[in-house]
């Protein structure tokens, strides 16, 4: 019972980060209908920038997310409006592959300025945890970050549900051309749901950073994680993709646990494909025909 | 008429100048050079018949090179078969394996089909790293040791020098063009563009869809298993990063991007640019280059960081070519090629 | 003799019924008209009669045979064929290879493929177009390329989905004339169209839909002096 709670309680806290990238990569494609392959790749980015700005400013990564975050919100920004947005009507694939060759570009970039090498962020906290009783105990930085995305994704329901531009940002989602009809501004949307998506998915970076290997090809797995996030939780579904990142991250501190480490991430794709088989619309998504 | 008799003329001519290269050329690097042309080009070719003529955009190609890789070396690693033989066990097993993933991936449509096909190619790269007994793991597989090939009590090559493997990897290449070739001039051509240009309409035509898709991945499939076990063979080593990974699937795909998808000559064009561009640059080529003409200095920071780091950047130089054809042609340079060409032909009339 | 019969076809989706019930008989060698304000459902009929949607309830026969649950593709090879109120040319194939693929249901052989193709293109009068781009043509030919490609799979039943609609009079006067000559070489029609006058030409029989459901059916005389049909057409008085 100690091993299932234990199982189930970081399961839930890792599913909070997952949560986090699968929003950003939902955001994405509900406001643009583009799937964006280079999310991982921004995730690692923010991983980077989180460890350049501990290592030479030694400020916290959990307090550097202040920076990170509009600074990764700048980033998404600028790569819609001079890439994305130029490939808004081409095909899928075609959109596709531009998000791959910008995400091959930003880890081949980074591994050119710091190499391949695993970078390790190590805090004070690092590998610090704390007892709940009953033989679980919680590890430290994972709770942090946990509150942190908690936090992070109640302010971000509350911009989307109260504000003009989040309700902006739905209404683009929900239907772009009677959006711009209705006179909203639709590419400022894109731009602002991109920055917003890479903010996302670049904090979760930082929060990651200092339970997490560092190195330039971390983001593919981040990538295709976040891809089952949003499908699982519907595609374009904000509280599919929180719902989702935690099932993810309970589905695979169960399996590492009762089945083994080495094929958790089986598990995961097993599902993966599971639900785009027999749910394509994902558990919170409308079906679509 | 007389144009393509020219046009006949010119390739026999090239097959010719191929076939008799070895006998010239010595330098183990020419040859090496050569092979991996070969290997780029059947593996383009082989993507080119699914995702170029039926549309159907795998990122999981790696999943039939690597088992195709894989069976081939593990059967010669483990139980002494040889190669040749080998690699009927690499297809025979990757046409199970299209045929489990066609019959999962093509119920999806666009990027679901997409996301499903990488999300194939990712469990087949966890099971190489899982199933230890079998494929030894991350470490993989190293089996160098090719025994002669005999017919009879002759030896016709015991696999010693590159040219053995000139030979194979030029076959290949003929059999991808070939088979290409029969695929646009067969009505499985027409069904498969029909699929890609709008698959209600061709289905309400009589085309049955999941049957020329599987078809269409199958022989896909099969022709990258055999530049797969190619590889594993010549390279002598595979493991799963290398052989299974997203990498590598990417990389193929990319071969008919930047060459342009759909045509025959898309992936050799592709290979002719990416192939050069990234042994110039895994093998220092550009930065010795930049120092000869007095650009950067060698023992400067500058040359330097360029010798340590340029050998890594040719995956970057892929993601930059990516970027760059799909803003600019997104027809690959084939349909750069062809537009201009009637830009030309509308000025002269 | 009934070549298709369609039989109480009803189409649900989720709760909404996009078809109820419907019925009738297309005899062999006749034009069908099918009309109806937007969102009749006539499309949606096209769509169960084709394979596209498996039919809710009821039944599609065809030359005696049940067709419900058959694809789109052994619909086609049991010998009716179906074009798209939005057309959908192959558009990066060129004008033949496009009713190529259509004649390719019938045959193996490329050459004897671009015999026919050939011959459905000289029915369209489009010729002069064999080897353009059809993602390059106008409208009204895309139309005609549709019909071309339709023919070429050699069927005996035709479905047309308001092949008129987006034309000018004299691309209209052209199909009508078409669709006549199609009529003469014997060949079934059932066709979808909005332009009244156009129907009333060509049609020997016509099945009003009007929210999904049959409202009537009768020679076109029979159907344009119905007070029924004209108030679904001009609307009621409060609407």
């Amino acid at each position: 019972m100690a091993v299932f709670l234990q199982s189930l309680i970081s399961g839930i806290l890792i599913g909070g980060v997952y949560a986090l990238i699968g929003i950003g990569l939902t955001l994405i494609f509900g406001v643009m209908r583009v799937i964006n392959f280079a999310h991982g790749d921004i995730l690692m980015v923010g991983m980077y920038l989180t460890y350049m700005i501990f290592t030479l400013l030694g400020i916290d990564p959990f307090v550097s997310v202040l920076i990170t975050f509009p600074l990764m919100f700048l980033f998404g920004g600028a790569l819609q409006k001079v890439f994305i947005n130029r490939v808004l009507d081409a095909l899928a694939q075609n959109q596709i592959l531009l998000t791959i060759g910008l995400g091959l570009i930003m880890s081949n970039t980074v591994m050119l300025i710091f190499t391949s090498d695993y970078k390790i962020l190590t805090t004070s906290y690092s590998s610090a945890t704390i007892k709940v009783g009953g033989g679980v105990s919680v590890s430290t930085p994972l709770l942090i970050s946990f509150l942190i995305t908690a936090a992070i994704t109640a302010a971000l329901y509350w911009f989307l549900l109260k504000t003009d531009t989040g309700q902006a940002i739905r209404a683009t989602a929900q239907d772009r051309d009677a959006a711009q009809l209705m006179g909203i501004n639709v590419k400022r949307m894109s731009i602002i749901a991109f920055g917003l998506g890479s903010a996302l998915a670049g904090t979760a970076g930082a929060l990651i950073s200092p339970t997490y290997y560092i190195f330039p090809q971390v983001g593919s797995v981040f990538t295709l994680k976040a891809f089952v996030i949003t499908v699982l939780g519907g595609m374009g579904s904000v509280v599919g993709a929180t719902l989702g990142g935690v099932l993810i991250g309970i589905t695979e501190s169960m399996s590492a646990v009762y089945i083994s480490s080495g094929w958790k991430d089986v598990v995961v794709f097993v599902l993966f494909l599971l639900v785009l088989l027999f749910k394509p619309s994902g558990l919170m998504g409308k079906s679509r025909t | 008429m007389n144009n393509s008799i020219l046009k006949s003329a010119l390739i026999a001519l090239l097959l010719a100048g191929l076939l008799i290269v070895p006998r010239f050329v010595e330098s183990p690097y020419a040859l090496h050079m050569m092979i991996l042309l070969f290997m780029s080009v059947a593996q383009g070719q082989s993507w080119n018949i699914l995702g170029g003529y039926a549309g159907q955009h795998s990122v999981g190609h790696a999943a039939y090179f690597g088992v195709g890789a894989y069976t081939t070396m593990m059967l010669m690693h483990s139980k002494g078969v040889v190669p040749w033989v080998g690699v009927w066990a690499g297809v025979a097993a990757v046409i199970v394996v299209a045929l489990i993933i066609g019959s999962i991936c093509f119920r999806l449509r666009g990027p679901y089909f997409v996301l499903a096909s990488i999300a194939v190619a990712e469990i087949m790269r966890l099971s190489a790293i899982n199933l230890t007994p079998l494929t030894n793991g991350a470490e993989g597989i190293l089996a160098t040791e090719i025994p002669a090939f005999k017919i009879g009590a002759t030896v016709i090559t015991d696999f010693v020098t590159k040219v053995p493997f000139y030979y194979i990897g030029l076959f290949l290449v003929l059999l991808t063009l070939g088979v290409t070739y029969w695929v646009q001039h067969s009505k499985l051509g027409y069904f498969f563009q029909a699929i890609r240009e709008d698959q209600d309409a061709a289905h309400s035509l009589g085309i049955n869809i999941a049957l020329y898709k599987n078809i269409g991945l199958v022989i896909s499939a099969v022709l990258t298993s055999l530049a797969g076990s190619f590889y594993g063979i010549y390279v002598g080593f595979v493991d799963p990063p290398t052989v299974l990974g997203l990498d590598v699937s990417v990389q193929i795909m990319l071969i008919c991007i930047i060459g342009g998808m759909g045509t025959i000559w898309g992936p050799v064009l592709g290979s002719l640019i990416l192939v050069p561009l990234s042994e110039a640059l895994r093998s220092n080529m550009i930065t010795d280059l930049l120092v000869k003409i007095g650009m950067v200095n060698a023992d400067s920071k500058i040359g330097l960081f360029l010798k340590e780091n340029l050998s890594h950047a040719h995956v970057l130089l892929y993601g930059i070519l990516v970027v760059l054809v799909i803003l600019f042609m997104p027809d690959g340079l084939m349909g750069f090629v062809k537009k201009l060409a009637l830009r030309r032909k509308r000025e002269a009339v | 003799m009934a070549i298709l019969e369609i039989k109480n076809v009803s189409k649900f989706f989720g709760g909404l019924a996009a078809n109820s019930d419907v019925s009738f008989d297309v005899h062999e060698g006749m034009i069908m008209g099918l009309i109806g304000p937007n969102g009749a459902g006539k499309t949606t009929l096209f769509n169960c009669i084709t394979g596209y949607y498996p039919p809710s309830k009821g039944e599609v026969i065809f030359n005696g045979r049940k067709m419900n649950g058959l694809d789109p593709d052994k619909v086609c090879m049991l010998g009716m064929v179906r074009t798209w109120q939005k057309v959908r040319p192959l558009a990066k194939l060129s004008v033949v290879d496009n009713v190529m693929v259509g004649a390719l249901a019938r045959t193996g052989s490329l050459k004897v493929a671009r015999e026919m193709a050939m011959e459905q293109l000289k029915v369209v009068r489009m010729e002069h177009r064999t080897n353009f781009l059809a993602g390059g043509l106008p409208i009204g030919e895309r139309k005609k390329l549709e019909v071309a490609r339709a023919l070429a799979t050699q069927p005996k039943i035709l479905l047309l989905d308001e092949v008129m609609g987006g034309l000018n009079p004299a691309e209209s006067e052209e199909i009508i004339q078409l669709i006549l000559d199609i009529k003469q070489r014997g060949l079934t029609q059932m066709v979808i169209e909005h332009d009244m006058k156009a129907i009333m030409r060509i049609s020997d029989r016509i099945v009003v839909l009007t929210s999904g459901e049959k409202l009537t059916e009768g020679s076109p005389q029979e159907v344009v002096s119905n007070p029924d049909v004209i108030s679904a057409y001009l609307g009621e008085p409060h609407a």
